[in-house]
């Protein structure tokens, strides 16, 4: 019996690199303000998942395709006149949301597949799970690396990108594909409530402390491994639901952050 | 045909409790559109969730009604606070928010021996099981709400379309906002006991975003919304019946409900672009 067998030991293994991943991909949804398309992601994908499940394909093919509809969906939605962004994302939300609920309630017995999509089953998480990953996390790590410049530019002065001859369609494309490989990957083994908690506070937190973008990318990568093995340590000693822990260890290090940042700002002390 | 679904009395009920969230839907999404909200509204469904939980555990079903209530108004006075703080930006503080209190519910019910029915119920709903005593709870909700959003109506458009102009004339910016946010959660309380939280989201942002399509007069897309709202509800309730009940396909009536919802707005959708 080798290492891996332990279901315990692969649900550490999955929280580090899952909250490793998450926290990569976190600093660019933080400082681009995605969190709400984040979600919408997370909901949209489902009935990809599911009908995907229903016949008999790989579930990580569905969810990527239905991830990709809601991206171009949202993309084309907000171009129509007096429609924006968050009503877009918000109606494709709703409706993938229901699309996956209701394929789901047609068939039998649905109700733990359906718990477990909203906090994950990540003690159930297999070794082909950890694999995919694991690679998914050298891609991403390698992607941003590559186009960390280019990315920054065009996220905080796009006419500016635009104007040095970037193709800044292009590299939000890269963006909102890479956001979507990580939920997809990432829900099947957490949930999406864990998901986009472990997408969003670490980085936030991370956020509060510096304003320098390595530091923050390092910085919310260690919260995030941090707050997915004492979130799983907390579960294992409360008896709590795995997902449920982990989410509020990554807001109570939030907190923390905030907390000491609020604490620090005092008449004739400046933050940089 | 078209009516007879309708005798039998709990989908009457069921039709009854719809008609009463398209009319506070409409008017209230299309604020909901104006302001951007839609990310707060989602957020509000997720998180009166340990409310429930923790009303359900003290006082049953009585319990749940103030547990939500609770639950909602804390988070919109949380949700107000942060986004007025600016430490985050709005959208992350919006996702902590929602992330921390579900995950909260959700740590309270893991407990419980039954708690994956306990999160099916909360998700869909119990629109089926409507009983004459919700239906006047929401009717009472839905007359207040819509007295205060008719006090506050005025104010929430000019902070809206002007929040400076707003601030110099002497409104109070963040007093609104916290109005506004009230408003949303008491929607959600209202609703999210008999339809789940799949309907809840949709009725608080597809109505006014379908409307949008076809006019830009803000009274005409509250009634529009309210008129989509109800009948893409009793399209729903119709489906969801004719597939249970003739062609054996479990379609739960709260999904079905959603999907025409969205359906009518795709259909809009060419309209939107002649204008």
């Amino acid at each position: 019996m080798s290492w891996w067998d332990d279901a315990v030991h692969r649900a550490v293994v999955e929280a580090v690199l899952a909250g490793a991943l998450a926290a990569l991909i976190g600093v660019q949804v933080v400082l681009r303000r995605l969190s709400f398309f984040t979600m919408a992601l997370t909901h949209a994908t489902f009935p990809g998942v599911v009908a995907a499940a229903i016949l008999g394909v790989d579930i990580l093919l569905g969810g990527a395709v239905a991830g990709a509809i809601v991206a171009v969906g949202v993309a084309a939605l907000s171009r129509r006149r007096g429609q924006d962004a968050a009503a877009a994302t918000g109606v494709l939300l709703s409706g993938g949301f229901a699309l996956g609920v209701g394929l789901i309630a047609t068939q039998h017995g649905f109700r733990r597949d359906l718990s477990s999509f909203l906090v994950g089953s990540i003690l159930t998480v297999s070794p082909r799970d950890l694999a995919t990953t694991a690679v998914l996390l050298v891609v991403v790590a390698a992607v941003l690396t590559v186009c960390a410049r280019p990315l920054l530019f065009a996220g905080f002065d796009p006419a500016g990108a635009r104007a040095a001859g970037l193709n800044t369609g292009a590299l939000d494309l890269v963006l909102l594909l890479s956001i979507e490989a990580v939920i997809v990957t990432v829900v099947p083994a957490v949930g999406t409530i864990l998901a986009l908690a472990l997408i969003v506070a670490p980085a936030a937190a991370a956020r509060l402390w510096s304003d320098r973008l390595p530091v923050i990318t390092a910085l919310a990568v260690a919260f995030g491994v941090v707050s997915g093995v004492a979130g799983l340590a907390a579960s294992a000693e409360w008896n709590v639901a795995a997902g449920a822990s982990i989410t509020l260890t990554a807001t109570v290090i939030l907190l923390a952050s905030w907390l000491r940042r609020y604490a620090g700002r005092r008449p004739g002390r400046t933050w940089p | 045909m078209l009516i007879e679904p309708f005798r039998v009395p709990f989908m009457a009920r069921a039709l009854a409790e719809l008609a009463l969230l398209a009319l506070v839907g409409g008017p209230v999404s299309v604020f909901v559109f104006v302001r951007r909200l839609s990310f707060v509204a989602d957020a509000l469904t997720h998180t009166v969730f340990p409310g429930v939980v923790v009303g359900f555990l003290a006082g049953g079903l009585t319990g749940v009604f103030v547990g939500a209530l609770v639950a909602g108004l804390v988070t919109a006075l949380v949700l107000t606070l942060l986004t007025r703080r600016g430490a985050l930006s709005d959208d992350a503080s919006t996702a902590v928010v929602l992330t921390a209190m579900f995950a909260l519910g959700v740590a309270l019910v893991s407990r419980r021996p039954s708690y994956t029915s306990d999160l099916t119920a909360f998700l869909f709903g119990r629109l089926l099981t409507v009983t004459p005593g919700q239906l006047a709870q929401t009717a009472v909700l839905a007359g207040a709400i819509l007295m205060l959003l008719a006090v506050g109506a005025r104010a929430f458009l000019f902070r809206a379309f002007d929040p400076g102009g707003a601030t110099a004339a002497g409104f109070r910016v963040g007093a609104l906002d916290l109005w506004l946010n009230v408003l949303v959660a008491l929607v959600v309380v209202a609703a999210v006991r008999a339809v789940g939280t799949v309907l809840v989201i949709a009725l608080l942002i597809v109505p006014a975003a379908a409307a949008r399509l076809v006019s830009d007069r803000l009274v005409a897309m509250a009634v529009l919304g309210t008129a989509v709202t109800f009948a893409a509800g009793y399209l729903g309730l119709l489906i969801s019946w004719t597939a249970s009940v003739g062609h054996g396909i479990q379609l739960t009536s709260a999904s079905a409900v959603v999907l025409v919802l969205v359906a009518v707005y795709l259909v809009l959708l060419p309209a939107g672009r002649n204008r």
